[in-house]
């Protein structure tokens, strides 16, 4: 691949695998201590497959969703297509170039988001941050000032650029992140949970920068993420992650289609008892999936047990009947049309955490 | 000048000079550096004046003159510290930089840019180095004034070469304690380890012919035996740079091998820690 030529896959993955060594933290004299049983199987199974097999092609123009549980390899997957760490097999393209032999070239076409607020340099000020990342792009002095300026404008910050970070709120650091992605003006854009603990304001205003860059100017973006919503609302494409592994990739619409003839039941409560997926799923009718998404009960947000399968109709009062035997606090009860929560649900048995997004 | 290579050069300068220029600000960020560097390097003579007193009862000891060849014990001393503290914020600035990069969360951003990585290590350097001349200058000062020693014009650019070439080999040091801190996570323990190698083995405190035979062997290894040695035979007895030509042809090699197997070192570890995928661990 020669700089320059356009090519119809930004991002594209063959078989990429990556495993990490399952640590031992037991200290100077953990020799002395008794192995835990955890610990004795973890030595017959040492490495944590963190990425296994992975095949994706990314148009380029597209705004392709990762999204998976943390833990589920979306932040690995980042890593080794932005060149910091190296898989174990397998290899990738980004726009083109390889990122084991191509590596400086993968590198100037990217614009990375990874990790939050706490990436960038506290003690320095907007403009000194942007000024300096703009360096290690070997962009010249007075092309990095004009496009600082008009970076930190499109943010909206440009009253604040001569202040510290410190000083910042952690919605107006994270836009600094996403302007110093876009110093370079990079074809293709990698945002690993760019709205992770931010208020809804900000995260709305991530959102819509978001689908601006992808829609407006033409670039693609890979937005790796744990929110529904946020993968429902933006992306032309999801591709599901779990344990490692992609268990499917389709619009939002075709993955919810999945689940479409069912009907979705949910209970919203407070207090539900431990074994209450079993219990349900042995009462209800027709249930296939029985799910519970934890609330945070010191925030107030309840409990939500999601019925996917049978008939709604009936399995309400059979849920509600026997939840009450259990002495639940029921807030609420909804029946729905299947989201793409259901779909995840149903094609990896995991569950997502409550969206604060 | 090929064209592209100008527009490298000149970038390449630019990643040196905005490294520099941020760690210049993050030092200034703490007024309280302010107080460190107009009162400490005042202080620091105050133990070297006692322990004369104490042991040769002043400033001038004809017995120590037989070993070191100047009977001025304390400012053989003091140029020992002013020299030894370019060790310490090699080890300390340099060595752990990479480290404090990891815990500010920047590093990823450091390796997944375009640039070559040694540029940044060269600005970390040269401004850890910057420092240590400003500190070192209020230092010599404060020698020039109180304690007798001499410093001429045919002095400055010979002592100004040692110390550079001292710099240079003690960043080989730094890069590889660098390369050492991406799999192993702490440098602090290792750098003070080495600070202690250095602050034994050199003659900082007392000439390397105090040492035993197998100690003085060890010395013979590290550029700061060989930089103190100029210097005070510059400084303190005198001599023309002819007759440090032995010591400044060591340094040199010795900064080669020492710079070769830090930029060795730190591509190899960062491989390797890319491959194990602790490098961005904290």
């Amino acid at each position: 691949m020669k700089h320059g030529e356009t090519v119809l896959y930004s991002i594209q993955t063959k078989d990429l695998t990556k495993s990490f060594k399952k640590k031992k933290h037991r200290g100077i004299f953990g020799f002395l201590k008794q192995k835990p049983k955890r610990e004795k199987a973890d030595e017959e199974k040492p490495f944590t497959v963190a990425l296994d097999h992975i095949n994706v092609k990314i148009r380029s123009g597209e705004l392709f969703g990762l999204l998976g549980p943390n833990g589920a390899g979306k932040t690995t997957f980042v890593k080794c297509l932005s060149t910091i760490l190296i898989p174990d097999k397998g290899t990738a393209t980004i726009n083109g170039f390889d990122i084991l032999e191509q590596t400086q070239m993968v590198r100037a076409s990217l614009g990375l988001v990874v990790g939050g607020e706490r990436t960038l340099y506290w003690k320095l000020t907007a403009k000194d941050n942007l000024m300096y990342f703009a360096s290690l792009y070997k962009m010249p002095r007075n092309a990095a000032k004009a496009r600082v300026e008009e970076l930190l404008s499109l943010m909206g910050l440009s009253d604040r650029a001569d202040e510290r970070l410190e000083d910042y709120s952690t919605g107006m650091r994270q836009k600094i992140a996403i302007a110093r992605a876009l110093l370079h003006n990079p074809p293709i854009l990698l945002l690993d949970e760019p709205t992770l603990g931010l208020d809804p304001t900000f995260s709305r205003q991530i959102r819509n920068q978001i689908k601006t860059l992808c829609h407006n100017e033409g670039k693609t973006v890979l937005l790796a993420t744990h929110y529904m919503k946020e993968a429902d609302d933006l992306c032309d494409r999801v591709a599901i992650i779990n344990d490692g592994k992609i268990v499917a990739v389709d619009p939002p619409s075709q993955l919810k289609a999945i689940v479409r003839e069912t009907e979705v039941l949910e209970v919203a409560c407070h207090n539900p008892p431990p074994d209450v997926e079993s219990y349900l799923k042995g009462i209800c009718r027709d249930a296939e999936i029985v799910t519970l998404i934890r609330g945070e009960e010191p925030k107030g947000t309840p409990f939500r047990i999601k019925i996917i399968g049978g008939t709604a109709e009936e399995n309400v009062e059979l849920a509600i009947d026997a939840l009450r035997r259990k002495n639940v606090q029921i807030i609420g009860v909804n029946v729905s049309m299947p989201t793409l929560e259901d779909a995840f649900i149903k094609l990896t048995g995991a569950k997502l955490t409550e969206e604060t997004g | 000048m090929n064209l592209s290579l100008s527009k490298d050069l000149t970038a390449n300068s630019l990643i040196v000079w905005s490294e520099l220029v941020k760690n210049m600000k993050f030092l200034t960020a703490y007024p309280v550096v302010f107080i460190f560097w107009t009162i400490f390097p005042i202080f620091w003579f105050i133990p070297f004046l006692l322990q004369g007193q104490a042991f040769v009862g002043g400033l001038q000891s004809p017995e120590f003159a037989k070993l070191a060849g100047t009977p001025n014990y304390v400012a053989f001393v003091i140029l020992g510290g002013i020299l030894n503290s370019y060790v310490l914020t090699s080890l300390y600035g340099v060595g752990e930089s990479m480290r404090r990069e990891a815990y500010q969360g920047t590093l990823d951003y450091l390796l997944s840019s375009p640039c070559n990585k040694a540029f940044i290590l060269i600005g970390k350097a040269l401004s850890e180095s910057i420092s240590s001349t400003f500190y070192a200058l209020t230092q010599l000062v404060v020698c020039v004034l109180f304690f007798g020693i001499e410093i001429t014009l045919g002095v400055v650019m010979p002592v100004l070469l040692v110390i550079i070439l001292l710099i240079l080999g003690l960043y080989g040091i730094a890069l590889m304690l660098a390369a050492i801190s991406l799999q192993s996570k702490q440098a602090h323990d290792l750098a003070h380890t080495l600070e202690n190698v250095f602050y034994v083995l050199s003659p900082v405190r007392y000439p390397v012919q105090s040492l035993p035979s197998w100690a003085q062997m060890i010395s013979s290894l590290l550029p700061l035996t060989y930089a103190l040695i100029a210097v005070r035979s510059l400084m303190l007895l005198r001599y023309d740079i002819t007759a440090v030509y032995y010591e400044i042809l060591l340094l040199l090699i010795i900064d080669m091998l020492l710079i070769f197997l830090g930029f060795y070192l730190f591509n190899w570890m960062e491989r390797r820690t890319k491959k194990s995928g602790s490098i961005s661990h904290y």
